[in-house]
């Protein structure tokens, strides 16, 4: 029994899917859970399996094992019905480049819906290109080239977007954009998943996250959630490494993470912060800066990641 | 049936869009089919003029033979050109994978080149047979000028020929995956690995299997030599149409599965 898509709470669920190639796992029992109407962001080192995870949902390479539903389909079992509310970047949108860019967007309104066609001027006037959109493609710069593949998603009518490293190639202005975007497609009911491995832009970008490493996902949720209400503070000292050993023995610090000239304490209240400073002080160390910081899931994510590898 | 036939038509319309649009194709198929006979034609119809001794009028049955030759020829050349460009296009622009991403069948979207692709080439080789036909007859002079059936027959003739490769060069650059090995690949099949194999009798029936060969057996009997490019290996239209429709099976049948099969 298929649910509806219309009814799905998730738009995208994974169920242990795995991908290997050969004796290589690239993707390891993945269960993701994207929530409709949100912003998702898959963050994950380069070579973490991002694309080959997104590969898989859109049916362009097959699952070694494990499910997948897109929009309350099972793929790939209803590909199809799935794919057609379905917009997607992979990699980098690429196109014909002695077409126009009008032209290249009708050949892909062409293996869609009849109604895809009569979409295309509202999409090139959506991302900005309507005055190039008689221009032939090889004309166009790289952040032309991604608007112009958003647009091809566009046609779609897409509840789901997915794209993988959309930020690639735009410039500042390009990257506000682009956020933009990402919002109002967001507050008009749709749902982006944006691979990614820049963790401030995602944090900015998006309101849910998975981090994925080595294949694996070892953290999803809001970000707000895996920011946790944690603080990092940021500690300097004459001596680093008394430093280090004082206020590890404190019950208050979840974890100490030495990032150069600097130790980044992880505490879980700010109240705490007189109290290590008094026992550094007591110990005779010089305190040169003490600055509490709400914890960004960049640290969240060096933090996962470190404490997988000390596991390791 | 018709929900099926209308998207495919959407799809044929937009290969055929990716052919129309692209001067370098158009020029290069236009050169080998008619440029081609156009240039064929008006040499000998000049040194017809300048000698009329030594070279006799250009139309006739005899040079029907050949124009027609030539037309199957180089139009198995543009065919491969052209079959390449649409079998492979978009997996040579890296376009293919935001096609499968609409959720359209790969099989409707593989199928759909070889409409475009045959849209595109058959007016080019159209037009060239019919410049060859109409110069038959009108500088036929002193020669016989064919007759309104050979005609039709010579055409069916020369398109099976040019068509049966462009379907080979369509599935052989969707094997491949890449338009430029396919057309180095169907060159040496029709130029030389066909004929050559054709033209050693110890082989026996094998020869019988290579299209050039059957092709050429059901050659009009009113051309005799002129339009014959190798030896003569009588079949019966039987084997003719087992032969070509065997190899076209084959070809379309396996690109057909390894486009449905691989990583996009």
């Amino acid at each position: 029994m298929n649910k509806e898509a219309s009814n799905s709470t998730y738009v995208v669920e994974t169920e242990a899917l795995t991908k290997r190639f050969g004796e290589r796992t690239v993707v390891r029992g993945v269960a993701l859970r994207v929530p409709r109407g949100s912003a998702f962001g898959y963050l994950g080192p380069n070579g973490a399996g991002k694309t080959t995870l997104i590969r898989m949902l859109l049916g362009l390479t097959p699952a070694s094992s494990g499910s997948m539903h897109l929009l309350g389909h099972p793929v790939p079992a209803e590909r199809a019905q799935a794919l057609a509310r379905v917009g997607a970047i992979v990699e980098e949108p690429r196109f014909h480049g002695h077409l126009t860019g009008r032209e290249n967007l009708g050949i892909a309104a062409a293996a869609r819906d009849s109604a895809a066609t009569s979409r295309i001027d509202a999409s090139l006037e959506r991302v900005g290109l309507t005055a190039r959109a008689d221009d032939r493609v090889r004309t166009y710069s790289l952040g032309m080239r991604q608007r112009l593949g958003i647009a091809r998603c566009l046609i779609a009518d897409p509840e789901l977007l997915i794209l993988d490293e959309p930020m690639n190639g735009l410039d500042p202005a390009g990257i506000q954009d682009f956020r933009a975007f990402v919002r109002s497609f967001v507050d008009e009911g749709g749902t982006i998943v944006l691979s990614s491995h820049l963790l401030d832009e995602v944090e900015r970008t998006c309101d849910h996250v998975a981090i994925v490493d080595h294949g694996a996902i070892v953290a999803q949720g809001s970000i707000a959630e895996l920011r946790g209400t944690g603080l990092v503070l940021y500690v300097e000292a004459d001596d680093r490494e008394r430093a280090r050993a004082v206020l590890a023995a404190s019950t208050d610090v979840e974890r100490i993470v030495d990032d150069g000239n600097v130790l980044a304490v992880s505490i879980l209240e700010p109240h705490v912060v007189p109290d290590l400073n008094r026992r550094l002080v007591e110990a005779g160390i010089n305190v040169l800066r003490l600055e509490p910081q709400q914890a960004s899931l960049e640290q969240r994510f060096l933090e996962i990641t470190t404490r997988l590898e000390d596991a390791a | 049936m018709t929900a099926l036939a209308l998207p495919i038509s959407r799809l044929v319309g937009a290969d055929l869009l990716k052919l129309r649009r692209s001067i370098s194709l158009n020029v290069v198929t236009a050169f080998l089919t008619i440029g081609a006979i156009v240039i064929t034609i008006t040499i000998m119809e000049l040194l017809h003029l300048a000698n009329p001794d030594a070279h006799g009028p250009v139309g006739g049955i005899r040079d029907l033979g050949h124009f027609a030759a030539l037309v199957g020829l180089l139009g198995a050349v543009a065919a491969a050109i052209v079959g390449a460009r649409v079998g492979a296009g978009d997996m040579d622009a890296g376009a293919y994978r935001d096609l499968v991403v609409t959720g359209r069948s790969r099989l409707s979207l593989y199928l759909s080149r070889f409409a475009g692709g045959a849209a595109f080439l058959l007016p080019f080789v159209a037009v060239a047979y019919t410049i060859a036909a109409a110069s038959s007859v009108a500088l036929a002079g002193s020669n016989t000028a064919p007759d309104t059936r050979l005609l039709a027959l010579t055409g069916l003739w020369a398109v099976l020929d040019v068509m049966f490769f462009f379907v080979l060069a369509v599935a052989i650059s969707v094997a491949f995956g890449t338009g430029s090995y396919a057309i180095g690949v169907l060159l040496a099949l029709r130029l030389a690995v066909m004929p050559i194999v054709v033209s050693i009798s110890a082989l026996g029936i094998v020869r019988e299997l290579m299209p050039v060969a059957a092709i050429e057996s059901i050659t009009p009997a009113a051309f005799g030599e002129a339009a014959r490019m190798g030896p003569h290996i009588p079949m019966s239209t039987g084997a003719v149409a087992a032969v070509l429709v065997a190899w076209a099976t084959l070809a379309v049948a396996f690109a057909g599965w390894r486009d449905v099969t691989r990583d996009a």
